[in-house]
Order: structure tokens, then sequence, then C-alpha cells
């Protein structure tokens, strides 16, 4: 019966591979550079490896913010992000799973009158905004970087295409792990607190229950990057920047980055270490982080570049893919419940009347550090992009 | 990895003979006026035959680079603006072998007043095809140097132009013994071999759109 139950997930999972495992090689695919079948090979194989080694951190912050406590309940939720991503997928839109599973989640939240978890979900609402703008500062940084790598090694066009191959390919892989260890979360998350497995020894190492839930997710992600992610990678690599091969990795590379730092848990606790705060584990949407790392790549090059209307589209997406799985999550259960007579959870914290102080003091801390950074962030696009105009207007030929 | 690499270096060595192959056409066909309009016949017929060799060769090389470029997906954003630059490059050395050619068919009579003004047109305008070799093989190795390498192609192809124009009016205002019709024939071999230099300036325009898009 369980595995019966799990199919929503994995469901999920497949939805997850076709539409935001193409963030990951999309660009360097969409540039021509690596073949649609080697990178899907490539990025099966690390998904699956991220989402057992590293999956664990973001799946709990994600368990905080609504612990689903029945199974029938993970199913509806798992079921209800699910069928919400691969309808917008369908429609050619990149959407992101983070945002759908959150609002399926709350959608959850609502129907058994269970309190949201407000500081998880302004921690993971704050990554949605954090995400991108990291992404963004990451390829500005990384691509001049790459330029004048390319100046100083001197080598053949030919040969120098070539190491970017490589390159690329091995980008892919680190991307891929990173969306397996960040995403599986989304996945196989609302499942961890209703399904225990015992653990399995191989031997040579042994997977706990959870470990097991997401290696059966990583395969389902994997499916859904053999499959499907083709017709999002040429949505997403084409139309919203014409990216060069060196574009291209700087943008799989800095989204990795971006997925990496909120998955590792070893990285959060070196900061710590450090006296530097740490880095929340949470699910980013990788959708996000890869328009906000093309955004850093044509505010480097000059905003003349950028398709504004598919970025447009792609933004109005993160609004109505949670808005969309939480309404759908909210019927599901409600049929699931009342049809079939299925347990899909119970109240265990009822939300206090209506949010105390202390939420709404830190909904309003939030949304001032949030409003600050894209006060901020605007700004240094705007000083940017003059600057860059003017040097163009006054830069001869080299 | 290692089967990348050996690929990549097969092309590369490939782009390499391809150069060279149109260095010394050229260099061929400068000869190759200089014994006809000199009244060497054996270097001439020489020279003939080997341009014709270097043509067929840089044919076959510039067909084995477009197959591999496509095969190996090399370069793919700029694979269609390299198919053209290889094929005008060709088109230079066609065009030496052509203008040889015509010299061997229609065996034009060259009068001993105009050797020196043919020997000059068809060098200056050799050289402009000859300075956009080291051009296009700056390209694969430093963009940046691409438009200043150019700048000589430019020059030998206005040169080319000016030596035509003083060719073309000796023959018609100075030259009264010569019927019309050796004149015509001898404007059509200039402007054949002026032609060379034409193509060379083509082919620089579009290397420098490439080296600047490469610099972006």
């Amino acid at each position: 019966m369980i595995i019966f139950y799990i199919t929503s997930g994995l469901f999920l999972g497949w939805t997850l591979g076709s539409n935001d495992a193409a963030n990951i090689f999309g660009s360097a695919v969409g540039s021509r550079m690596v073949s649609f079948t080697r990178a899907a090979v490539i990025a099966a194989v690390f998904v699956i490896i991220g989402a057992v080694v590293q999956g664990a951190g973001a799946s709990d912050t994600l368990g905080r913010l609504g612990s689903v406590n029945a199974i029938g309940g993970a199913f509806t939720v798992a079921l209800a992000a699910g069928i919400t991503v691969y309808l917008m997928t369908r429609a050619g839109l990149p959407v992101s799973t983070t945002q759908a599973i959150v609002g399926a989640i709350i959608g959850w939240s609502l129907f058994t009158n269970n309190s949201v978890d407000t500081k998880s979900l302004v921690v993971i609402v704050s990554s949605w905004v954090t995400g991108p703008i990291l992404g963004a500062i990451f390829a500005y940084g990384l691509y001049p970087l790459v330029k004048v790598i390319r100046k100083r090694i001197n080598v053949h066009l030919l040969f120098y295409e070539s190491y970017l191959r490589t390159g690329l390919l091995i980008v892919c892989a680190f991307g891929a792990y990173s969306l397996g260890a960040n995403n599986i979360a989304n996945v196989m998350g609302v499942f961890v607190p209703s399904v225990q497995l015992q653990a399995a020894d191989f031997g040579i190492f042994t997977l706990s229950g959870a470990q097991q839930l997401f290696f059966l997710g990583g395969i389902a992600i994997a499916a859904g990057i053999v499959t499907y992610s083709k017709k999002v990678i040429q949505t997403l690599g084409n139309n919203l920047l014409e990216l060069s091969p060196e574009a291209a990795l700087v943008v799989v590379l800095a989204q990795s980055l971006v997925l990496f730092f909120f998955s590792s848990s070893s990285f959060s606790a070196f900061l710590v270490k450090m006296g530097l705060p740490g880095i929340p584990l949470v699910p980013v949407s990788s959708s996000q982080v890869i328009v906000g790392a093309i955004l850093g790549i044509g505010l480097y090059k000059g905003v003349r570049n950028i398709n504004l209307k598919v970025l447009g589209s792609i933004a109005s997406g993160w609004i109505t893919t949670p808005v969309a799985a939480g309404l759908l999550s909210f019927f599901l259960l409600f049929f699931v419940k009342n049809l079939f007579g299925i347990d899909i959870g119970h109240s265990v914290k009822p939300p206090s009347a209506p949010l105390d102080g202390k939420d709404i003091g830190l909904i309003i801390k939030y949304s001032i550090i949030v409003l600050l950074i894209i006060t901020a962030s605007y700004l240094v696009y705007m000083v940017l992009a003059e600057k860059k105009k003017t040097d163009r207007v006054n830069k001869k030929y080299y | 990895m290692s089967l990348f690499t050996r690929t990549t270096r097969e092309v590369t060595e490939k782009i390499d003979e391809f150069f060279d192959t149109i260095e010394i056409g050229i260099l061929i066909f400068k000869e190759g006026v200089k014994a006809y309009v000199t009244g060497d016949q054996d270097a001439f017929q020489s020279h003939l035959k080997k341009i014709d060799e270097q043509e067929n060769k840089a044919d076959a090389l510039q067909k084995s680079i477009e197959n591999d470029m496509i095969v190996h997906s090399i370069l793919p954003q700029q694979r269609s603006d390299m198919v053209k630059l290889l094929w005008q490059l060709d088109e230079i050395i066609d065009t030496a072998k052509g203008s040889l050619f015509e010299f061997y068919i229609e065996i034009p009579h060259i009068p001993a007043s105009l050797v020196d003004d043919f020997i000059s047109l068809s060098e200056v305008s050799a050289n402009a095809a000859e300075e956009l070799v080291p051009a296009a093989r700056a390209f694969f190795r430093h963009p940046d140097q691409v438009r200043e390498k150019l700048l000589k192609v430019y020059f030998f192809e206005r040169e080319t132009d000016k030596a035509g124009l003083q060719l073309k009016k000796k023959v018609f205002h100075e030259m009264n013994d010569l019927s019309l019709a050796e004149k015509a024939h001898l404007r059509y071999i200039t402007h054949h071999i002026e032609s060379i230099s034409d193509t060379a300036q083509d082919a620089a325009d579009l290397l420098e759109s490439m080296a600047m898009r490469q610099m972006l």
C-alpha cells in the first residue's frame, strides 16, 4: 500500500526531473555544446547520488513548514504539486516544484486546521528572493573571470571549446548533484514523517529509511530528466537569452553553487564556525536561480540582450504555481477524505488566533529585509546598466 | 576525454594545413604570373600543375573540416561563419588558379612595356590574400590581434585597385599600337587578377566580424 501512496511523490519527482532538471543542463544543451543524451545520462546519475547523500537538510526545513502526518495526506499533497507542475510544464512554462510543494503543504495545513510555521515559511520564501539574487551575483562575478582565463591561457579556439565542453559536463554533474541534494525535499520530504522504513544495510554502507525514500525519488527525477526535459530545455535554453558556451558554463556553475550552498549542512556549519551566519537549508527553486544567473550574465553584457517578455512570463509562474498548487491540494484533500474516506492527517498545532504579535513582527522584519534586498539589487542593476550603456557609447571596437 | 582531444587536434591540424595550402597556392600564383609574362613557359607549366594540386588539396581539406565540424559538433554557434570563412579562403585559391588558367587557355599577349605592371599587380593582389592567412590563423589563438593584421589586407586591396587602374589607363590611353580586342583582353586579365584581392577583402570583412563577436 505504501508503494501506491508514494506514487504521487514519484510523479512529482518525474515532473521535477522533466522541468527543474532542465535548468541544470538546459543552457549547455541550448548552446549546442553538449548533446541532450549525454547531459541527460550524467544528470540522471548525479541527481540520484545527490538525493541520497545530501538530501536530508532541506527536507527537515520543509517538514517544519507543515509536517503531513498521514500518508494519505502526503499522497494528496504530492499529487497536487505534481499535477500543477505537470500542467504548467505542458504549457511550456518553466515552473518551480519548490513553489508547488510549498503551496500544496499550505493547502494541507489550511484543510486540516494546522498552523503554518511562519518562520519556516518566511525562510523558504526569502530563499525565493535570495536564490536568484545570489545566482545573479555569482554569474556576474564568474563571467568576467572566465573571460580573463580565456585570454590568459592562450590556447587554440578549438581546444578551448573542447575544454569548455568538458567543463560544462563537469558542472552539469555538479549541478545535478546539487539539485538532487536540494530538491529531493520537494519530492519525498512530505512522506518522511509518515513513511517509516527500516534501515537497509548493504555491508559497505547503510541507507536510512529517509534515504531509501530519497533514492526512489531520485530515480523518479532521473526518469523525468530522460523522458520529458527536452521541451523545457528548448524554452529555457533559447528564449531567455542567446547564451554563448562560456555563459552557459557560468550559468550552470552559478546555479549549482547556489543550490549546493542551500543544501550543504557542512558548508553552513563551516560558516557558523567562522563566525558568520549559517545558510538556511531550504529547497531553492532552480528555475528562479537560473533566471537570476542568466540575468547576471545579461547585466554584464548589457540589458538590451534580455528578452524581458519571457522573463516576465517566468516570474508570473512563481505566483501562479503556489496558488494553483495550494487550491488544488485543498480540493483534492476534500475529495480524498470525503469520497474515499482516506485519512489525510489531523490537526496537531491549530493556528493561533489569527496571528500573534511575534509572527507579525517576524513577517515585518523579513519583509523589510526582502524589500531592502530588492531595492539594493535594483539600484545596483540600474547603475551597472547605465555604466554599460555609457561604456558602449564610448567604446571603440577594441 | 582523450577522444575529444584527438578529434580536436585532428581538426586543428587540418585547419592549419588548409591555411598552409592557401599560402602556398598564393605564392605559386605570383611565380606563375611572373613566369608567364617573362616568357618562361616551362616554369609556367610547372606552376600551373602545382596550383591545380594545391587547389584540389584545399577543396578536400575544406570539405573534410566542414564534415568534422558537423559530425563532432565543433564550434556549434560559429559553424556557419566558419564554413563561410573556409569557403571564402578556398575561393581565393580558386580565383588564383582560375587566373593562371586564363593565361594558359587564352594566351594573352603581354607587351614588354607591361611586364613589370602585371608582375606588380599580381604581387600586390596576392599580398592582400597572403596577409589574410595570418589574420585567419590569429582568429583561433589571438582574436584581439585579428583587426590589426587585417589592416594590411585592406591596404593591399586598395593598392591593387590603384595598380589595376593605372595598368588599364596605360593600356587604353598610352598603347595605341594595340588593337581594341587586345586592350579588352588585357583589361579582362587585369580584372581577374584584381578579383583575388577583392575576395580577400570579403573574407577579411567576415573575419573581422567573427573576431569582434569572439571578443565580446
